[in-house]
């Protein structure tokens, strides 16, 4: 092929896809980009995600979309990691040309989309909970971080089973390790002990050696914070396996995730701002809409799911607020904007942050949730000093 | 032409960011940074047969250089030129250990697969084990980094691709570079002719793995992110997909190969990415298996017939031949008092003794024909004579240099040329191309040219004029007739000017023409050029007729050593012949 | 205590995998990269059990048949060119494999899955409990070591493929159909991959690409037993539980390096690796 040949090829090529792509309409449908795991550790909650996010935009276009126009999502995989997240982001932003990314994602997946985020200039909801503590120009979060999380258990453990030593286990990457950082400060800083702190990466699915330290360690309780699907998986039953059986609380599994670990997963503790048994009208509302839409194919709603729901509206919220969909004009919105979803009135504005009412519930035998507590309006904490 | 070439590219480089869509020249930024490399897989698997699974390793290290200094230290220009310091000497320090490892003499090509191929699964693991310090399964990233708009990056890649690319193309037309084929394509008589082959599949790796640590720099400071899997086995794996698929050892094929299907990958969405990585796939099975030269032959090959060309014959013009100065041999240089002494030499295969104590002792100006019935040793003796790790006991000096454990090339050193039963020569290459890596040793490849001329010793001109190779010489060798080949290996022996010849049934296949041909000349080097020969035969009558003096070899002992006339009629040797002889006996009748 | 059972475990767990790659290397002299196809292709042939609701130990047999159909088709159409092109024939199985991994996501979905286990829970043994399942894998590793042994040593076609892994050439003019021989030891080799694809899987999850990292590891060891089952029994035994040992006193990533690099530096040294010459 001589290069005069190419180039000539490449300018046809450039020419067909400007007059495809030139159709500026005033009626141009809102898009809604969505980088979320399908494949790897996320997979197992990804399902659930996209549901949530299929049926906020059909409710909102069968009530006149946003501003008159038409919502559409666009998703693609970002692998649940560094990687396949680049490449999502980028696709996305610069492809796909979104008009806002509204996601969960692993924080491995979010701190390798962020730097796009911002060349691209696109306002990102992250709907997942995290470590806390990533702060970005166009970034606002809709979902729970540690200040909010931890305490509930910790405090429940000290209380009712006098647990005075811990071992903590997790997925080594940003989320695991800033999850069990802040949880080591807060057990020390009620009087607790940490025998063992222990690390798998993200992908890494045999735990023996772990389960071996925390066996000779012989601990109180044990508190994991692993990545979103797989590893609770197989960390879970690996645990049950090895016959572990002390109080057991999970920082990071939601209920979709513990129904498929079947009996496994009966008594361990979560704590979260979102369960399936919430008795608001809004929730119940919300899941019977689910159903009727999904029907047998319905993936258990969840705290990593549910966000996802409430961030499109909000993000609807604050275009309309706005009156456009420029960033420079939503941004500064989405904080002044609050919506009341299944799980309360969600207001992002504490430090691009929310307040959340969380619960701490406990596993049942059938996958279900008995909420133990509830804690009203907790504050996210000092999350971005820095951010207006 | 290649100056043509590559400023057209130049061109489509420039202009690139303001014709094409921002999601492609994104893109493409990262195609040119992986094309880099899949250069530097195709320079050692296409060119020199070196099959590697770590290239992905080097590129992973010249990456997180740029994410650790730019996280944990900062950002400037010092610190900047600290970590692209670092990447490329770091990684050129990993490849000298994983070459050293792998490339050991006698190791085989699998074993030092397998190290290219545990080389990226190491990186990518001490990458995840580094909890904090190198972010583990999230990588690092969001850190600062070079304020440099795409469009610049763009031309920063593509141009670095293009110049890579052109270096690469001369090097690989260069003399030096065709010692990458002879590698390739026939380790051993590259061992004989006195190429250090560890050392030059060592030195190619660590160049390779620079260049691939500065794409990584360069792909860490655009995406302003690094994970591990970028220093990963699958990413290694991949860049050997697109080198087979665009066409081994072709240099543009890889490179078109991987801009091609990096970008278009990048395309497809939903499903289709696993659509397309089963198409992939199955292409990559099929050119494996029915088309090792990937797709890129097909269109050259096609293009060169449009144009009328063959492909048995180097397009560029026959070098020069030129006589070397007459000088003595370089070899007979380090000529000592005794051209050949071999004691108590031993050969044994676990309990089946080969050669069991060889004697004897040879001089400059003889011409020693070994002679005895198939099994006697004769061969395994050769082989002995010329590499050290051969024997099994015993001592081997060589113009009085010991040479004990030694591998074929520097027993060359010494002054050992050895000619091969089979004829054993490199197919791919054209006959010049031949004799030249035969005279690498003595007169360094040029790195970016080929030289014009090409001198050989008076003997190895004989030897080309008088067959006919001298019109030949831009001829494959694949293409030449049987004694044809033969005749280019003893010219190839010869032009290293070896002052201990050893050669095993050269007559083998030749006409009675040829043989005379071939006798005159090694008793003109023997006589004349003071060299001493050892010949292995079977033909009597040629051993009657040029032979000083013969020895002959039963069941791994030396029988009977002595002028022609007292072997030739000796009793004993018929009854050796026609195998009358009792094992074991060993006596002199 | 537990770190022996680790050891013994891991170890059993090693062989399995390894098995079956070590009989294709044997008789074919290529390394069968597909090998990870295998096992991922029997991870999901469990998974298919446990979705039809079948008894979970089921999942074993039909594995095992699943993965030699596989395998035969595979000989037929691929492995034979490849034969004389031991390095080629590293990446055209690789080729496979990727092949394997794409149709698998087609078919049943790129998330991750899990598969129920015939056994869950612990038993008392020693004094500390240990996973009852881990334990199975020990049994069923040494039932698999025996009746490869057994066939090897005492069967007809046993022979006929010593023969044909001692000296092809010589066994074809002795009137072996070794082209015969490889076909069956390669669908066996693939059948065992299977298998052990389907006695990981209750341990972990399935995903399409789960069978990568076994395939490295697998590899190594082969390489380093050279073509008898004891030596990959005592190479399983000795970096098994090097792995084991690094994993639990440092660092578990790391722990997972260290059978390739001990296998790798093992044949630098001593090319033939464990085995007797």
């Amino acid at each position: 092929m001589t290069s005069h040949s190419r180039s000539c090829r490449l300018a046809a090529v450039v020419a067909v896809s400007m007059g495809l792509g030139s159709n500026v309409h005033a009626a141009d449908p809102i898009k809604i980009g969505i980088p979320v795991g399908l494949s790897g550790a996320n997979s197992v909650v990804a399902p659930s995600v996209v549901q949530s996010a299929e049926l906020a935009v059909e409710e909102i276009n069968a009530n006149g979309g946003i501003l008159g126009r038409k919502v559409v999502l666009e998703v693609a995989d970002d692998g649940s990691g560094a990687a396949g997240a680049q490449k999502a982001f980028d696709s996305l932003i610069f492809r796909k040309k979104v008009d806002v990314l509204i996601s969960m994602e692993t924080s491995a997946a979010r701190n390798a989309g962020l730097p796009i985020v911002t060349r691209g200039k696109t306002p990102f909801i992250y709907t997942s909970f995290y470590e806390g503590r990533s702060c970005n120009k166009y970034l606002y979060v809709n979902a729970w971080v540690p200040d909010q999380q931890v305490a509930p258990i910790v405090d429940y453990f000290m209380k009712k089973y006098s647990a005075k030593t811990y071992f903590l286990v997790g997925s080594d990457y940003a989320f695991g390790r800033g999850m069990l950082e802040f949880t080591k400060s807060y057990i020390t800083s009620k009087g607790g002990k940490v025998l063992g702190e222990e690390y798998l990466p993200m992908d890494g699915t045999d735990w023996t050696p772990i389960i071996s330290k925390l066996k000779a360690a012989k601990p109180d309780a044990l508190i994991t914070s692993t990545a979103g699907g797989a590893p609770n998986v197989t960390l879970t039953k690996q645990l049950r396996a090895a016959g572990i059986t002390i109080p057991y609380g999970n920082l990071a599994v939601d209920e979709g995730t513990a129904k498929s670990m079947g009996i496994d997963a009966e008594g361990i503790y979560i704590s979260g701002s979102y369960f399936t048994n919430i008795a608001s009208p809004k929730n119940k509302e919300f899941l019977a809409a689910m159903a009727k839409k999904f029907g047998a194919n319905l993936k258990t709603p969840n705290d990593l799911s549910v966000p996802q729901y409430e961030g499109v509206y909000a993000y609807k919220a604050a275009v309309e607020k706005a009156g456009s969909t420029e960033a420079d004009k939503v941004i500064p919105a989405l904080a002044e904007v609050s919506f009341e979803g299944p799980r309360g009135v969600i207001k992002m504005n504490k430090q691009r942050h929310a307040p959340l009412t969380m619960y701490l519930g406990k596993v049942k035998a059938d996958g279900g949730i008995e909420v133990l507590e509830t804690f009203k309006d907790v504050d996210p904490g000092e999350q971005c000093p820095k951010l207006k | 032409m290649l100056g043509i070439w590559a400023i057209v590219a130049l061109v489509l480089v420039a202009v690139g960011p303001w014709v094409l869509p921002t999601y492609m020249v994104n893109g493409l930024i990262r195609a040119f940074l992986y094309a880099a490399v899949a250069l530097t897989v195709d320079l050692l698997w296409g060119y020199t047969g070196i099959l590697t699974f770590g290239q992905s390793a080097f590129f992973g290290i010249g990456a997180y250089a740029v994410g650790l200094m730019f996280t944990h230290v900062g950002f400037g220009p010092g610190y900047a030129t600290m970590a692209f310091i670092g990447a490329v000497v770091g990684a050129m320090l990993v490849a000298a250990i994983v070459g050293w490892l792998a490339f050991y003499h006698g190791a085989s090509p699998l074993y030092g697969s397998v190290v290219t191929l545990v080389l990226p699964i190491v990186v990518s693991q001490i990458l995840y084990s580094g909890g904090n310090f190198t972010g583990s399964s999230s990588g690092l990233s969001g850190f600062e980094s070079f304020d440099i708009s795409i469009e610049t990056w763009f031309w920063i890649a593509g141009t670095f691709l293009v110049l890579l690319t052109a270096l690469a193309w001369l090097f690989v037309h260069s003399d030096a570079g065709k010692v990458l084929v002879a590698i390739r394509e026939n380790e051993q008589r590259c061992e004989y002719v006195g190429i250090d082959v560890s050392r030059v599949k060592i030195l190619l790796m660590v160049v390779c793995a620079g260049v691939a640590a500065v794409a990584g720099y360069m792909f860490a400071g655009v995406q302003m992110v690094v994970a591990p899997e970028y220093a990963g086995f699958v990413f290694g794996t991949e860049l050997l997909i697109w080198v087979a698929l665009g066409g081994r050892g072709s240099l543009i094929g890889p490179v078109l190969g991987t801009l091609v299907l990096d970008v278009s990958t990048s395309y497809l969405s939903g499903n289709l990415p696993f659509v397309w990585k089963l198409i992939i796939g199955v292409a990559f099975v099929v050119v494996i298996v029915a088309l090792p030269q990937g797709l890129m032959p097909l269109i050259t090959g096609f293009v060169r017939r449009l144009m009328g060309r063959g492909g048995a014959a180097r397009s560029e013009p026959a070098p020069m031949l030129a006589a070397v100065e007459e000088e003595p041999f370089a070899g007979l240089q380090g000529a000592g008092s005794q051209a050949l002494a071999l004691a108590g030499v031993r050969k044994n295969f676990g309990s089946l003794v080969v050669l069991d104590g060889i004697d004897f002792v040879a001089g400059r100006g003889e011409l020693l024909s070994l002679v005895g019935p198939n099994g006697a040793g004769k061969t395994t003796l050769m082989r002995c004579i010329a590499d050290g790790g051969e024997r099994s006991g015993g001592s081997v000096r060589v113009n009085d240099h010991d040479i004990e454990r030694l591998p074929p090339y520097a027993c060359v050193g010494f002054g050992v040329g050895r000619k091969f039963q089979n004829a054993n020569v490199f197919d791919s290459l054209s006959v010049a191309e031949a004799l030249r890596i035969a005279r690498s040793r003595l007169e360094r490849p040029s790195l970016l040219r080929r030289a014009d001329t090409l001198l050989l010793p008076e003997a190895a001109l004989q030897v080309i004029r008088a067959t006919g190779l001298d019109r030949d010489l831009q001829r494959e060798v694949r293409h030449l007739s049987h004694g044809e080949k033969q005749a280019l290996e003893l010219a190839m022996v010869l032009a290293l000017e070896p002052s201990v010849l050893l050669l095993d049934e050269p007559t083998a296949g030749l006409t009675k023409s040829e043989r005379t041909l071939i006798g005159g000349i090694l008793v003109d080097l023997a006589r004349n050029h003071r060299l001493c020969i050892l010949l292995v035969e079977h033909d009597l009558d040629f051993v009657r007729e040029i032979s000083s003096r013969v020895i002959v070899m039963h069941q791994g002992r030396i029988v009977l050593d002595g002028t022609v006339e007292a072997v030739v009629d000796s009793e004993l040797v018929r009854t050796i012949y026609a195998g009358g002889m009792t094992p074991r006996s060993g006596a002199v009748a | 205590m537990a770190t022996l059972l680790d050891i013994v475990t891991t170890a059993a767990i090693l062989f399995a995998v390894g098995a079956g790659l070590l009989i294709v290397f044997g008789v074919m002299k290529i390394i069968n990269f597909a090998h990870g196809g295998f096992l991922t292709v029997g991870g999901y042939s469990a998974l298919a059990v446990t979705r039809l609701g079948w008894n979970p130990w089921f999942s074993l047999a039909f594995a095992f048949v699943i993965g030699s159909v596989c395998g035969m088709i595979i000989e037929r159409l691929v492995v034979r060119p490849l034969y004389a092109r031991p390095l080629d024939a590293i990446l055209a199985t690789w080729g496979l494999g990727i092949i394997i991994g794409q149709l698998i996501t087609l078919a049943f979905g790129r998330e991750v899955q899990f598969v129920q286990s015939p056994v869950s829970g612990a038993v008392e043994l020693l004094g500390s409990s240990y996973s009852e399942y881990r334990l199975l894998l020990v049994g069923i590793a040494v039932i698999l070591a025996l009746v490869l042994g057994a066939v090897l040593n005492a069967t007809r076609l046993g022979l006929v493929t010593r023969a044909v892994i001692m000296n092809e050439n010589l066994a074809r003019g002795l009137g072996i159909n070794s082209g015969l021989v490889r076909f069956a030891t390669f669908s066996l080799g693939a059948g065992l991959a299977s298998l052990a694809g389907a006695l990981i899987t209750p341990l972990s999850s399935v995903d399409p690409n789960m069978g990568v990292p076994w395939l490295v590891n697998a590899f190594m060891l082969v390489m380093v037993s050279g073509v008898s089952l004891v030596s990959l029994g005592v190479a399983c035994l000795v970096l098994g539980g090097a792995q084991v040992l690094v994993s639990s006193w440092g660092n578990p990533i790391l722990g997972g390096l260290t059978i390739v690099v001990l296998a790798a530096l093992v044949l630098r040294f001593r090319p033939q690796g464990f085995a007797r010459d």
